[in-house]
Formats: structure tokens, sequence, C-alpha cells
């Protein structure tokens, strides 16, 4: 569910320098529609750039919903944007609840791992472990505690069952991976580095049990690029050709094809398009091998050839 | 033919959205603004997924209540009102027969300018497969020729 509810800032504040931490509520409906921890929302901005955040707040209180944004000069001016004017009273759109990412059920153990603004999702997920009994444990990895955005509160709520990672104590992924223990799942959400080292942590853990949230996909200037080919418009015959300097979302979109323009760096799922025969190249982080089968991110990915779409 | 047989039917909701992709509001009285579309809705201030491409045939849109049943009975999907993108969700009104021709919602005039086409766009919006299921029976798409305002429960009648 991909729709979109218009929301209001009713409360903006700092938890580090450079996090914002900001409460919503909907503006037309009472609450918010249900999520599970792990959940994201793709918040639009007045300008209609899209923008992912993990839903941080409990999801048994849906009146309103908390996110975490940090602030990245380098990014293309989402973040930097929410930073210098969202204020109590701003208005925006925010998708339904995005479930990809959630605590398995009936696991024995969780192993949560958090980088940096990564702790978003699983501040979400903390309470249903709370209510559960849930055996867990989370590891913050972040440069510095002045860094590690809600590292006190944290610490003050879980004790033990927190381990920080900072200021040059580094997480040994690979160590602390070593050994798969029956009924024990493993999530990971953070910077891409660290998502690489889990994935390469976890190859040897049972299908299913080891978990990742991604923040960012391709870096922009590659996402917009790569091998030119063609797409044949199914209903139509017509054929457009996708050029190496440009992506099959901007070709349709100026071929007058209504695709969503989301993230556009594949981790969103907004502008996905039905794939009737070809052979694309997918290079996106929200679609499962079995959707790959039958739909492409068409802000990132590409083809060989020609690729045939249900339009 | 709709014009050669006495039919009657009513005005069961009314749904706008403010926006493309926006989640539709339903409301107890509506201001249909003539040549324009209905007050406060995406394609009447430009703002909808099709606004790209003006045509007068989407100043409002219906479906039939009897399509959104039919939905959950021969194939077990739901589509509640809210979420069809149409405007005016009718009952006992044979929508596909008003192509071309003149009718009264309430005090309101519209034209049916032609059939609504399903789009793609919608299952990735509420993650369902409707496209095929409503093929033939997506609802009218209309220009409002008198307008005025309308409310659930009006009469929709032949002029």
């Amino acid at each position: 569910m991909k729709l979109l509810m218009p929301v209001e800032v009713v409360a903006a504040r700092h938890a580090t320098p450079r996090v914002l931490h900001l409460t919503l509520r909907p503006t037309k409906r009472a609450a918010f529609p249900a999520f599970r921890g792990g959940a994201h929302t793709i918040l639009v901005l007045p300008d209609g750039k899209r923008r992912l955040y993990s839903l941080a707040s409990d999801p048994a209180a849906p009146e309103t919903w908390d996110i975490a944004v940090l602030h990245e000069p380098e990014g293309n001016g989402g973040s930097a944007w929410l930073h210098a004017e969202a204020r109590p009273g701003t208005r925006l759109l925010a998708s339904f609840p995005q479930q990809n990412f959630a605590l398995a059920e009936g696991a024995a153990r969780h192993v949560l791992i958090a980088g940096g603004i990564g702790i978003t999702p699983f501040l979400a997920m903390l309470p249903e472990l709370e209510r559960g009994g849930a055996d867990f444990v989370l590891h913050y990895c972040a440069r510095s505690r002045a860094e590690a955005a809600f590292l006190p509160e944290l610490e003050a709520r879980l004790g033990p069952r927190l381990v920080p990672w900072t200021d040059g104590r580094r997480l040994d992924l690979a160590a602390l991976l070593a050994g798969a223990r029956p009924g024990t799942h493993a999530y990971a959400c953070g910077p891409a580095r660290m998502l690489e080292g889990f994935s390469a942590a976890t190859t040897h853990w049972p299908d299913g049990t080891a978990h990742l949230e991604h923040f960012s996909g391709l870096r922009r200037e590659e996402a917009h690029q790569g091998e030119a080919f063609e797409v044949e418009i199914a209903s139509t015959g017509e054929v457009l050709p996708v050029p190496a300097d440009r992506s099959l979302l901007e070709v349709l979109r100026d071929a007058g094809h209504p695709v969503d323009v989301g993230c556009e760096y594949g981790a969103c799922g907004s502008c996905l398009v039905e794939v009737a025969g070809g052979e694309p190249i997918h290079r996106d982080v929200c679609l499962s091998p079995e959707a790959r089968r039958t739909r492409m991110a068409s802000c990132v990915s590409r083809g060989k050839g020609r690729v045939r779409l249900e339009m | 033919m709709a014009g050669s047989y006495p039919w009657g039917g009513r005005l069961i909701a009314i749904h706008i959205a403010e926006q493309a992709s926006v989640e539709m509001e339903e409301l107890q009285a509506a201001r249909m603004i003539e040549g324009v579309g209905i007050e406060g809705d995406r394609y009447a201030t430009g703002r909808g997924t099709y606004s790209y491409k003006p045509h007068a045939d989407r100043q409002c849109t219906l479906i039939e209540m009897e399509t959104l049943e039919a939905l959950q009975r021969d194939h077990g999907l739901t589509l509640e009102p809210n979420e069809s993108r149409r405007n005016l969700t009718t009952e006992g009104v044979p929508l596909n027969h008003l192509v071309g021709r003149h009718f009264r919602v309430g005090e309101v005039v519209l034209f049916g300018g032609r059939l609504n086409v399903p789009c793609k766009y919608l299952d990735e919006l509420l993650g369902r497969p409707l496209f095929n299921p409503l093929l033939n029976r997506s609802g009218l798409n209309c220009r409002i020729i008198q307008g005025g305002v309308i409310r659930p429960g009006d009469r929709i009648e032949p002029v």
C-alpha cells in the first residue's frame, strides 16, 4: 500500500546536533495505520522529493509517528530541507507503512545490530520485544557517544541488553555472528559498509534468519547510468530507447507514462514497473527474488537488449 | 439502452483526494464546479496523476457500488469506495450505458464522456491485483455541465 497521508509536524527537536527527531500526526485521520517495528514511511517533501524514514515510535501508539533524520550535507537535499525547515505546523505527506523488515515470529533469540542512524527501526521493535519478554541484545555502533542518537535513554531502558560500540571500540561482526545458534535471528540496519559486513558474516546462517534493512541503495551518480537498452510498451508496441546516461524512470516519464518518482536509489519501490518479457538487470535493494521475476525498479534497474513492460 | 428505459439510482458516497496518490477523504457535501471539477479534488487543482494531460472528462469520475461488491464476490478482492480513486460511488446506475449522455446527480448535471480505464498504478498504490478484474467496469469519466452541491443519498437519473 503506497497511499499517502497528509501529516503535520507536531514536535521537532535535536537528538544529536546532526539528528533531528520529528513527531508527525495525520491531519485527516484519527490515527496512523498499523505497522510492526521495522517498517518505514516514504516522506514526500514540498518539492516532491521522496525520502525513506524508519518509523521509530511504538506501534501501539498510532496517534503519532516518530522519525529521526540524519543531516547529510552530501545528500541531495532531503535531509537538509527537513533540518532547515521542519517545525511544528510543517505540512508533509507520508506513505502508509512499508513493511520489509520485522522481527521473526517464534525466534528464540534476536540479535539486533544498529549502525548510526540505523538505530531507528529498532526503536520501534523494542516495545514488541519487551512486551513479549523476548531474549534479545542490541549492539549499537556509532562514531562517538555524542553522535549516538537516543543512547542515554537506551542505556537506561535496556541495561546490559544494550552493547554500545563507540569512540574507537569496534564491533567485530564476523566474530559476533560466527556461531549461528538454532532459533537465533540477526537483524542489521546501518551504513552500506556495515551491511556488507553483516551479509558476509551471515552467509552460513540458515535461510531467512539474517535480516537487513537498507538505508541507501545505489549511489546517485551510478543510479542513472549504465548500458543503453530499450523497452517496449506491451499495450501499444511503442519502443523507447534508454540511453546510457538516463534512467528508465526518466525515459518513461518523459514519454508520458505515469510512474511515481521515489527515492531514486532503488530502495522505496515507488517506481516499480511490471515486466512482460526480456531480461532486466536488477540493481534495486527492495525487491525479493520472487518479485524480481515480474517487476523492476525503473529508477535504477536496466536491461539487456529489449525489455517488454506491461503498461 | 439507458435512454430508452427508466432507471434511477442514488449517490452512496463522495470522495476526493487533494493530490495524486493521497488517501481519499469522504465528504458529506461536495461543491461541483462546472467545467472544472470537484472543489478540493486533485483534478480540479491540477495535482492528479493524469493532470499533465488534462481532459474535460476527468472533472468527475464515478464507479458502481455493484462493481465493488462483484470484486469481493467473484475475486475475493476488497476495494472500498475510499480506495477506488473514483469520486462518486453509485447504486442502481448503469454507468456503462451513460457514455455520450447527460444525467442528473441531485441538482448537478453531468455528461458521460468516456468509460474509465483501469490503471496498473492502482495495483501498485494498493498492493492488490485489481487491473484485470476492473476491465470494462472501472466506471465513468464525466464533465460537469451544471454545477451545484451534491450529497450522499441524492437521486441519480436521466435528464
